[in-house]
């Protein structure tokens, strides 16, 4: 049992240290890799890193849930599950066994903004290993019987999800704050949308997205540049070119004034909550900054809110803040809970918090402390090939390059507390403001319209969110 | 500018290629490993395991104190005694402790289980000193501040609420634990009942430090961009002069054989139902550890094994179902978890596993499946030594829990003695209906009322 885990939502970069005596945290550089593409337009990346018999894969194919029909939200995600559930020659079964055999693993995960895996297998087990990768992304053949059932266990899936607020409220904080816009769905559907979900469905999503042009396939690991090459095209050089349904995002709009949702959960002895707003996109010139600042608002166990909520309060177990950077503008978050006769009490408590980051900015000894640990505490995300594989893939998908990593140690030295000021004015919301809480309605709903003029109410037994 | 050597780690190397050709001969007793080892003259053990891929250090503390150390009454003490390290000793004051290390490049946390209470610290190479200074400070000076100690019991009351009252899965699980112990500590939560983190005084506080924080009680293991001299250095100029005190009075509670299943059910509001059940099951120590985790491997690990074929698969009883053994000081339980789909009885899902557990008594497993449970062992080593912090966790669970951190060295050699006639007869001897305890939550359109 874990008694102090600290989420820490504020960052989500990797870099390398270089330097030839580490001791003092001056520079980060990214290994070199190698682009090619494939005449099918694959885009291959290539690093090698030999110290370990290991070699770390990780797929993108560049389309996620905002390529969701209306209706049929929860398609992307499906689909991607569904890959690996029978392909033109092995069933379900075979390749999970053929998966487990070599203590590998290959399994596509939905997002908003793409689908990817990671896998990893041992050297000696390599050209296995990427035969099944390569089956299970150009062979699928989505048996009707796997849908049905993978579609019934979804919708228990979230029924169960609903068991824990802390598990869905985030769900319901993207629904009401992004309205129309496709950040809005909920990634893996919800109990109505899974059931209009059809095979054909499934079928057409995959040929018009799982198109090599739209996939990027990066590898780190232990192997030589020119065979990697060659094994890659021997895998996927069968994958048909075709052109990919481009995916346009179109920027969300914060939510102007206050709003807020409270679903009824009525055996909750405490209330979780959400607040926050439109936040920023991956590519956001400011990102390092606003991660400096997140990271002293709510980004850290000393964090002003985790201080202010957990440590001198003792109103809950832990309190933070995040940007979710996404293509377009993730949201930003404050999240906490407490026991429901404290709820006013950690609402408003937080909101001070806020305040006091508008009106006094922060201090030189805060900023010294942040840049050291976000410092660091940067070299172990990038410690492992797949680590690596995984940061490469994303800086292709968000159209950066190595640049991004290697100016980021410079990117943090340059904040200031003029600048820091600036950044809270720019990017964390005071006056508008979007609440999900989940609870206890009886014993919450009387201090809710306190917080914004508009309420609305759920009970969490309610399909959707 | 040079770049860093990634991934220098050639022991990382050999140790994969030993796993993965599966040497079926034990390694020498005297092989170190690439570990090196101290002890202090006040008893505190030291690993240390030079990595310098990444100018970073992982730390850790083992103190082999933990919930089976409590009494009723005190029940959730070591925990609550873990958050406490962190308010305050006598050079670095409340709050000081994490600010400090932040300021310094460096993070942490602590867990505590049944058996132990961990405590790691993340941090540059260039922290060093100051993470030593911290410790050392709060293992020989802790301080227990009345206002400190009322605001963290209401940080842990909603640790509590939020793992366990406002978790179905947590709920259960503390049910089934308390009605398949009768006597052993093992019976109540290692975050305690909320009337006892209620209850605690500073005197219980005392008197856990007292007993389970003497330097003799603790091991040290410390992986990433150091060197042995250098922590030994360390070591002897913070924590050494740190007196030693006894060791806490042994655990001298077994549990009793228990002679017939034992069922709970708990109502509440809920969309789903669970089902859990226990079957009591050797320590660590015990020579059928390793056949039972590969047993487990087996029914449980990945879709292709049995459990989740049968039932998930193939019967669509569940959404899904897990098996859990892990090591433990005393006899613990071998858990099984069971979410059922909508609609399904709790007891047709039940008696599905019971099937899948009676055909390894009654037939051998296959060749293939013994190999690949195997296979995915061996994977799982490798990908938990693929970090500072995995190896210094991996190090410092087989020196705790199996009394010689080169154990973890050793497994893959231990498991790839394992025969298809292991499984079955340590399927037979622990899967019986005699030795388990069920625990069903049963859903409620409604919470009933109090």
């Amino acid at each position: 049992m874990n008694k102090r885990t600290f989420l820490l939502w504020c960052l989500c970069m990797f870099v390398l240290i270089t330097a030839s005596q580490a001791a003092q945290l001056v520079s980060v550089k990214l290994p070199p890799y190698t682009k090619v593409q494939l005449k099918n337009g694959l885009t291959v990346l290539l690093m090698e890193q030999r110290e370990v018999p290991i070699v770390s894969f990780n797929m993108i194919v560049k389309t996620g849930s905002v390529a969701d029909p209306k209706g049929k939200e929860g398609l992307a995600s499906l689909t991607a599950e569904l890959l690996r559930k029978g392909t033109r020659s092995r069933t379900s079964e075979q390749i999970s066994s053929a998966l487990d055999f070599i203590g590998g693993d290959f399994a596509m995960n939905a997002n908003t903004d793409y689908t990817t895996s990671n896998a990893e297998f041992l050297k000696k087990d390599l050209s296995q290993g990427m035969e099944l990768m390569a089956d299970i992304t150009l062979n699928p053949i989505f048996p009707q019987e796997e849908v049905t059932k993978l579609i019934a266990q979804r919708i228990d899936g979230i029924k169960s999800a609903k068991d824990r607020a802390d598990s869905v409220i985030g769900r319901y904080f993207a629904t009401y704050l992004y309205g129309t816009h496709p950040y809005a769905r909920a990634v893996g559907g919800d109990e109505l949308s899974l059931t209009s979900i059809t095979r054909a469905d499934v079928q057409r999503f995959y040929e018009a997205n799982y198109v090599p042009a739209n996939t990027i396939l990066a590898v780190a690991g232990d192997f030589n540049l020119t065979e990697m090459r060659t094994m890659v095209e021997r895998y996927f050089d069968a994958w048909a070119a075709r052109n990919p349904l481009p995916v346009q995002i179109t920027p969300p709009s914060p939510v102007r004034g206050k709003r807020l949702l409270l679903v009824d959960k009525p055996d909750s002895t405490q209330t979780y909550f959400y607040l926050g707003n439109v936040g920023i996109s991956r590519t956001n010139p400011d990102r390092v900054a606003i991660a400096v600042v997140n990271t002293v608002f709510g980004g850290r166990f000393t964090s002003r809110l985790n201080t202010a909520l957990r440590v001198d309060s003792g109103l809950t177990y832990g309190a933070r803040s995040a940007f979710d950077q996404r293509k377009a503008a993730g949201p930003f978050l404050i999240s906490t809970y407490t026991r429901n006769a404290a709820t006013e009490q950690a609402l408003d408590m937080t909101l001070k918090v806020l305040s006091a980051l508008h009106e006094n900015g922060i201090s030189e000894t805060e900023l010294s402390s942040v840049k050291q640990y976000m410092k660091g505490q940067f070299p172990p995300s990038i410690e492992t090939s797949d680590q690596l594989a995984s940061t490469i893939a994303r800086l292709e998908f968000y159209g950066l390059d190595e640049s991004d990593i290697n100016s980021y140690f410079a990117k943090i030295d340059a904040v200031t507390v003029a600048e820091a000021r600036r950044i809270i004015k720019q990017y964390f919301p005071l006056d508008n403001l979007v609440f999900v809480l989940i609870g206890k309605a009886a014993e919450i709903q009387p201090i809710a319209k306190k917080y914004a003029p508009v309420i609305d109410t759920k009970s969490i037994s309610q399909p959707g969110f | 500018m040079k770049r860093m050597k990634h991934l220098c780690r050639p022991l990382l190397s050999a140790v994969i290629l030993l796993a993965v050709s599966l040497a079926s001969t034990f390694a020498q007793e005297d092989r170190d490993y690439g570990v090196r080892t101290h002890q202090l003259k006040n008893g505190m053990r030291i690993l240390v395991q030079e990595d310098h891929s990444i100018p970073n250090i992982a730390l850790y503390i083992y103190y082999r104190i933990g919930s089976r150390n409590e009494r009723p009454g005190t029940t959730g003490l070591s925990h609550f005694f873990e958050h406490m390290m962190f308010n305050g000793a006598k050079k670095y004051g409340p709050k000081q402790f994490d600010e400090v290390m932040e300021a310094a490049g460096g993070s942490n946390n602590a867990y505590t289980s049944n058996d132990v209470t961990a405590y790691q610290d993340w941090f540059p190479r260039s922290a060093l000193e100051t993470i030593f200074d911290l410790e050392a400070d709060r293992i020989q000076n802790l301080n227990f501040d009345e206002k400190m100690i009322e605001s963290e019991r209401q940080v842990v009351a909603s640790e509590r609420r939020t793992s366990v009252d406002n978790s179905n899965f947590g709920i259960l699980d503390e049910q089934l634990s308390a009605a398949a112990f009768t006597a052993h500590p093992y019976q109540w939560p290692v975050i305690g009942w909320m009337v006892d983190i209620e209850n605690w005084t500073m005197e219980d506080l005392s008197n856990h430090f007292r007993v389970g924080y003497s330097p003799a009680n603790a091991t040290m293991v410390v992986v990433g961009d150091v060197t042995l001299d250098e922590i030994v250095r360390l070591a002897q100029k913070y924590i050494e002069p740190i007196p030693s005190r006894g060791l806490p009075p042994k655990v001298t509670t077994r549990e009793p054989e228990q002679i017939g299943e034992r069922r709970v059910t708990v109502r509440k509001f809920a969309q789903l139902p669970i089902v859990m059940a226990g079957y009591h099951v050797p320590e660590a120590a015990d020579p059928d550890y390793y056949p039972l985790q590969v047993l487990k491997t087996v029914l449980f690990e990945g879709q292709s094994s049995r459990m989740y074929q049968r039932l998930v698969d193939k019967d669509q009883l569940a959404i899904s179902i897990q098996g859990d053994y892990s090591a433990a000081f005393d006899p613990t339980l071998f858990g099984i978890t069971i979410r059922p789909k909508a609609g399904v009885q709790p007891e047709t899902a039940e008696k599905a596993v019971y099937e899948e557990l009676d055909r390894v008594k009654s037939a051998l497993v296959t060749d293939r499946e013994l190999e690949k449970a195997k296979n995915i062992l061996v994977a799982d080593f490798y990908r938990s030594m693929k970090t500072i912090d995995g190896k210094a966790r991996s190090l410092g669970t087989y020196e705790v829990f199996f009394g010689d951190y080169r154990k973890l060295f050793t497994a893959a050699a231990s498991y790839s003695q394992v025969s298809k006639e292991d499984l079955q007869r340590v399927a037979r001897k622990y899967f019986m209906d005699k030795n388990r305890t069920v625990a069903t939550l049963i859903a409620e359109k409604e919470e009933p009322a109090k």
